[in-house]
C-alpha cells in the first residue's frame, strides 16, 4: 500500500462482493417463512343449512345486492323453481337461523325471495340451464304438487324425459287451496305453468290406482318418483258421534277454490291447529260466517309453557293474523261431546285438554270437570290428512306414510323414490321442493350408475367466525302488511317494496362463509400477497394468494368479515 | 363469488401482479416481520401518494427491510442518508425540485425514533422553514430495529429492553411525548394522526397532506408484533383497540388547531388493549403496583377522550365503528 507518486494512477479495482446488479425484492420469495397458509374456503351459511329447499341464499342475496336481479333469480331457481310461492307461504326457517339475528335483526330473506319470484313473472324470465345433454331414460313422477313439480323440473334440467301424472285437472297440489290473501291463485298458476313448460309431459286427471298402476310405471319408466301428498281426510268423530252434514276442512277449501262458495254459518267451530284449520277459519270469516272458533288441544305457537307440549303446527305469523282478524282460538281445549238435535249440531262441550309429545306418538289428555258449552251450528274437522293407499298399498305395507331411505328410495325398492308430504317429516312447501330436488339427484345418480350418496347436511359456520366489527347495524326491511280492518276480502295482505329497498335488504346479508369481495384481505396484507383477479376467466375467484410472498401472518383471516379465509398448517 | 379452488398453476403471476388496480410503491419480497404494521402502513401511504414522489427515509426498520442489498422494494425514487436527517434531506430535495420547476412531491419517512428523538431537530427545522414536504412518522413506540429500546414515543408502563418491568418500575416510567402539541406549535398548515386499522381514513389524510402547500405531518400508529408481543394476525385488531380505548387519538389539525377527530362510538376499556400485548403483561396481575398502573393508563386514555372530545354523541359513518364498515364488491377503500 502507499501512494504512488510516480506513474499513471492505477484503475479502480472492484473486489468480490463490492458490486452487484440492482434488483427488486420480488426475487426474494419470503413465502418460505410461512408456517401456516391462508385458504379461501366457502363454508355453509346457517340459512342454507336451515333451508328445506337447500337454496344458496347468500349467493342470490349477493347478486341482488350488486344489482344483478336476473342472476339472483337464476341462482335461486337452481334450487327452487317456485320462489314466488315459497316466498309467500314458507315459514322461513332460514331467517330463524340467520346470524344477523344475533346482531340486529335477521335478513328478511323471504321478502327477497318473493320479490325475485314476482320480478321473474313480471319480466317473463325463463329458467336457465336447460341446454345440457339429453338422456335417453324416461322418468315418471306421480303428483304435481311442489315435490313432484320440483322433481320433474330438476330431472328435466339433468336432461331426462319426464312424465308427470296427477289425479286432479290442474297441477299445484295442495298449494291450490292456500287462500288468495296468502298466495294469489294467479301467482301459483303462472309459476306452475312455467315449470310445466320446461318440456314436462303433464298428464292431468290420471290417478294412480285408478287409471294406472305402479307396475305400469315400473314397466314404462326407468325410475319413478312418488309425491302423492296426503289427500285422504283423517277420520274424525267425537265418541263415534258425527254431525249429519259433516264437512272436512280441506274439502271446504277445495270447494272454495273450485266452486267459489262457502257455507255461511252463525258460529262455526274448526277443530285442529294446523294451516288448514287457520286458512279455513279466516276464509269463513271473510265469506260471511259471523263467528269462527278454532279448538285445539295444542298450545299457541311461540314459547310453549312446558317442554314436550304439543304446539299448533300452523305458521306462527298466520295464527297471529287470524287472531287480529277476529278468529277466536281456544288452545288447550278439545271437544268432549257434540250437542246434537236430530243430526244437527247446536253446540259442543269444550273440555280442558293438553297434548304431550312422548317419543314418536302424541298423548292427548282431557280433564273431567272442566266442561263448558259453546253454542255452534257447525263443527268442521281440520285434523290433518293421510296418505291415500290407492295404488301404493304394496309400498305402504300398513304404514301411514311412505317409508323412505336417506337416498330418497322407498324402503325395499331400487327404482322407486318418494318425497313430499307422503313421507315422514315435511309439511311445508319448501320441504317438498327440497325433497323433489333430492329425489331428482338420486334418480340421476342411479341412472348414471353412480353411487347414491345423499349429501350430509353441512355444518354451518359459527357466529364467532365472523368479524362483526366490519358491519353496521341497519334496520331490516319488512313487507307492507294491510291492517286487519283494511284486509279486503281475498286480496293479498302483504305487498312488496321497490327494487332499491330489496337491494338494501339483500346487502344486509353477512355473507356467512362466502366471499363479500370487500377487499379487506387485499387492502390489509402487509406483504402485498393478495392479488385481485379482476374477473379473469382462468381465475374464477375474486382474489388469490401469492404464496411466493405470503408470510402466513394470519391478518387476512382474522380481518375477513365473513369467515371466508382459513389458516391451515403449511403442507 | 364462491370458489375455493386453488388457482391454476398456469397463472402468469408477474402479469397478474403488474395489473393490480392500485399503485405499488413498495414491492413484495421485503423483509418485514409477519404482520408488520409499518409495512402495511407504508404500502397504504404509497398507494395514496402515487408514483410521482421522491422518498427520503431515515434509518430504521423500514429502511432495512426494504433494501436488502442489492435489492430494493421501492419503485419510487428513494434515498437513505442518516438516522437524524430525513427531514433535512427531504427539504433539500424539495428546494431543488422547486428550483427546477418540477411538481414531484416529496415525502419523508421515519420511525418514532427518527421523529420524536433523533430526527426531531431536523424535522422542526423543516417545518419552521416551510418546506413543501409530507413527513410521515410510522409510530411503533420504540426502537424496534435495534432490539426494542424505549423511545420518546414509548407509552407509559410499556416494557422495553431499556424500560424493563421489575420490582422498582412497572415498565417505562415517563410518558409518551406529546409530539402533536409540539408539531401544533409550529403552526403548519396540516398535521394528522391515523391508524392502520382505518386504511380509508389513512389514505385520505395522505392525499390531504400532499394537496396542501407547505409542510404537513402525519403520525401513523403502526403495531409491531415482535416489539409489542402480539400475535401477527392481530395487528389491525390491536390498533383498532388503540383507537377505541382513546390511547391513540385519531385527529386532524390545521395551523395547530384540531379541526376533526375520529369519534369513539363505544370506548373500550384499556385492559382489552393491554391484554393482547406482552409489553403490558406485567400490568395485568393483581399486585397493587400493576393495578395502579392499569388505572393510570385508563386515566390517560380517559384524559385523551376528554381533551379531544372523542366520545361520539350518536353513531356516524366516520366514527370508530362506522369508518371501517365493509362494502360488498370492493368499493370500500377510497
Amino acid at each position: 500500500m502507499g501512494i504512488e507518486r510516480d506513474g499513471p494512477p492505477s484503475p479502480p479495482r472492484v473486489t468480490p462482493g463490492g458490486f452487484a446488479f440492482p434488483g427488486t425484492t420480488r426475487s426474494n420469495h419470503t413465502g418460505s417463512w410461512r408456517l401456516e397458509r391462508p385458504l379461501y374456503e366457502t363454508s355453509a351459511s346457517p340459512c342454507h343449512g336451515a333451508c328445506p329447499a337447500h337454496e344458496e341464499i347468500p349467493v342470490y342475496l349477493d347478486h341482488l345486492a350488486m344489482d344483478r336481479p336476473r342472476e339472483a333469480w337464476e341462482s335461486l331457481v337452481a334450487a327452487n323453481p317456485i320462489p314466488a310461492v315459497t316466498g309467500r307461504v314458507c315459514p322461513h326457517p332460514c331467517e330463524s337461523s340467520c346470524h344477523r339475528g344475533a346482531f340486529d335483526a335477521a335478513v328478511s330473506i323471504h321478502s327477497v325471495e318473493r320479490f325475485l319470484g314476482d320480478m321473474a313473472l313480471r319480466e317473463g324470465w325463463s329458467y336457465p340451464g336447460f341446454d345440457g345433454e339429453k338422456r335417453d331414460e324416461a322418468v315418471a313422477v306421480v303428483g304435481a304438487g311442489p315435490a313432484g313439480l320440483s322433481c320433474a323440473y330438476h330431472l328435466r334440467r339433468f336432461g331426462y324425459r319426464v312424465t308427470l301424472f296427477d289425479a286432479l285437472p290442474e297441477a299445484g297440489g295442495n298449494c291450490r287451496v292456500i287462500p288468495d290473501y296468502r298466495l294469489p291463485g294467479e301467482v301459483l298458476s303462472r309459476e306452475v305453468e312455467r315449470v310445466l313448460a320446461v318440456g314436462i309431459d303433464f298428464r292431468p286427471g290420471t290417478k294412480l290406482g285408478r287409471d294406472l298402476s305402479l307396475e305400469d310405471l315400473e314397466e314404462g319408466f326407468s325410475a319413478v318418483f312418488l309425491a302423492p301428498g296426503r289427500q285422504k281426510n283423517r277420520s274424525y268423530s267425537v265418541d263415534h258421534a258425527l254431525p249429519g252434514d259433516l264437512h272436512h276442512g280441506l274439502d271446504l277449501l277445495w270447494e272454495w277454490r273450485n266452486v267459489g262458495t262457502l257455507p255461511r254459518w252463525e258460529r262455526a267451530i274448526v277443530v285442529g291447529g294446523g294451516n288448514t284449520a287457520i286458512d279455513l277459519a279466516r276464509s269463513l270469516l271473510r265469506t260471511g260466517t259471523r263467528e269462527v272458533h278454532v279448538v285445539t288441544d295444542e298450545e299457541l305457537p311461540g314459547a310453549p309453557s312446558q317442554p314436550g307440549r304439543g304446539v299448533m303446527p300452523a305458521i306462527s305469523r298466520e295464527v297471529g293474523m287470524a287472531l287480529e282478524e277476529g278468529v277466536r282460538i281456544h288452545p288447550g281445549r278439545r271437544i268432549g261431546r257434540l250437542i246434537l238435535r236430530e243430526e244437527r249440531v247446536v253446540g259442543v262441550e269444550l273440555v280442558h285438554a293438553l297434548k304431550e309429545i312422548e317419543g314418536q306418538t302424541p298423548v292427548h289428555r282431557a280433564f273431567e270437570g272442566t266442561e263448558t258449552v259453546l253454542e255452534a251450528d257447525a263443527v268442521i274437522p281440520a285434523v290433518g290428512q293421510e296418505v291415500d293407499p290407492a295404488g301404493i298399498a304394496r309400498l305402504l305395507r300398513n304404514r301411514t306414510v311412505l317409508p323412505v331411505l336417506a337416498t330418497g328410495q322407498v324402503e325395499g325398492e331400487t327404482r322407486i323414490f318418494a318425497g313430499g308430504d307422503a313421507c315422514p317429516g315435511g309439511g311445508i312447501v319448501s320441504h317438498a321442493v327440497g325433497s323433489g330436488h333430492h329425489g331428482a339427484r338420486m334418480i340421476d345418480a342411479l341412472l348414471r350408475k353412480k353411487e347414491l350418496s345423499p349429501k350430509t347436511p353441512p355444518t354451518p359456520i359459527p357466529y364467532s367466525s365472523l368479524n362483526r366489527v366490519y358491519f353496521e347495524r341497519r334496520p331490516a326491511f319488512a313487507l307492507q302488511e294491510a291492517p286487519p280492518e283494511a284486509r279486503d276480502g281475498f286480496s293479498e295482505i302483504e305487498t312488496t317494496g321497490p327494487l332499491p329497498l330489496l337491494r338494501q335488504e339483500a346487502d344486509r346479508c353477512f355473507s356467512c362463509g362466502h366471499c363479500l369481495e370487500c377487499d379487506n384481505c387485499w387492502t390489509l396484507c402487509p406483504d402485498g400477497a393478495v392479488l385481485k383477479t379482476g374477473g379473469r376467466s382462468d381465475l374464477p375467484v375474486p382474489y388469490v394468494f401469492d404464496y411466493d410472498y405470503c408470510k402466513g401472518c394470519g391478518l387476512c383471516a382474522r380481518e375477513c368479515p365473513s369467515g371466508h379465509i382459513r389458516m391451515v398448517p403449511e403442507p | 363469488m364462491t370458489s375455493s379452488e386453488p388457482p391454476s398453476p398456469s397463472v402468469d403471476w408477474a402479469a397478474l401482479r403488474n395489473s393490480q388496480p392500485r399503485f405499488s410503491g413498495m414491492e413484495s419480497g421485503h423483509g418485514a416481520c409477519q404482520g408488520c404494521g409499518q409495512a402495511l402502513a407504508t404500502r397504504l401511504v404509497l398507494e395514496a401518494a402515487g408514483p410521482d414522489v421522491i422518498v427520503a427515509n431515515a434509518t430504521g426498520c423500514l429502511e432495512i427491510f426494504t433494501t436488502p442489498w442489492p435489492q430494493s422494494a421501492w419503485t419510487v425514487p428513494w434515498i437513505h442518508s442518516l438516522f437524524e436527517n430525513a427531514a433535512a434531506v427531504a427539504a433539500g430535495i424539495e428546494v431543488a425540485l422547486r428550483a427546477q420547476g418540477r411538481k414531484t412531491r416529496v415525502l419523508a419517512f421515519a420511525g418514532d425514533g427518527g421523529t420524536f428523538d433523533i430526527g426531531f431537530q431536523a424535522l422542526s427545522g423543516m417545518l419552521e422553514r416551510n418546506h413543501d414536504v409530507l413527513f410521515v412518522c410510522f409510530d411503533n413506540e420504540a426502537y424496534m430495529n435495534t432490539g426494542i429500546q424505549r423511545s420518546g414515543s414509548t407509552p407509559h408502563g410499556a416494557w422495553t429492553n431499556t424500560s424493563p418491568a421489575g420490582k422498582v418500575r412497572q415498565g417505562k416510567r415517563h410518558f409518551k411525548k406529546d409530539l402533536l402539541a409540539i408539531i401544533a406549535a409550529h403552526g403548519i398548515p396540516y398535521a394528522a394522526t391515523a391508524s392502520v386499522a382505518y386504511p380509508s381514513d389513512l389514505r385520505t389524510k395522505v392525499r390531504r397532506g400532499l394537496d396542501i402547500e407547505g409542510p404537513s405531518f402525519l403520525l401513523v400508529h403502526s403495531p409491531c408484533p415482535l416489539g409489542w408481543g402480539h400475535d401477527s394476525a392481530l395487528t389491525v385488531a390491536v390498533d383498532r383497540l388503540a383507537v377505541e380505548t382513546g390511547l391513540f387519538p385519531v385527529l386532524e389539525m390545521e395551523r395547530g388547531h384540531v379541526v376533526e377527530t375520529m369519534k369513539i362510538r363505544n370506548p373500550r376499556p384499556v385492559r382489552e388493549y393491554l391484554e393482547l400485548q406482552i409489553r403490558f403483561q406485567h400490568l395485568l396481575g393483581d399486585s397493587p403496583e400493576a393495578r395502579e398502573e392499569r388505572e393510570h393508563l385508563q386515566a390517560l386514555a380517559d384524559a385523551n377522550i376528554e381533551r379531544y372530545g372523542l366520545r361520539a354523541e350518536a353513531p356516524g359513518p366516520r366514527d370508530s365503528e362506522g369508518a371501517d364498515t365493509v362494502r360488498r364488491g370492493g368499493s370500500r377503500w377510497g
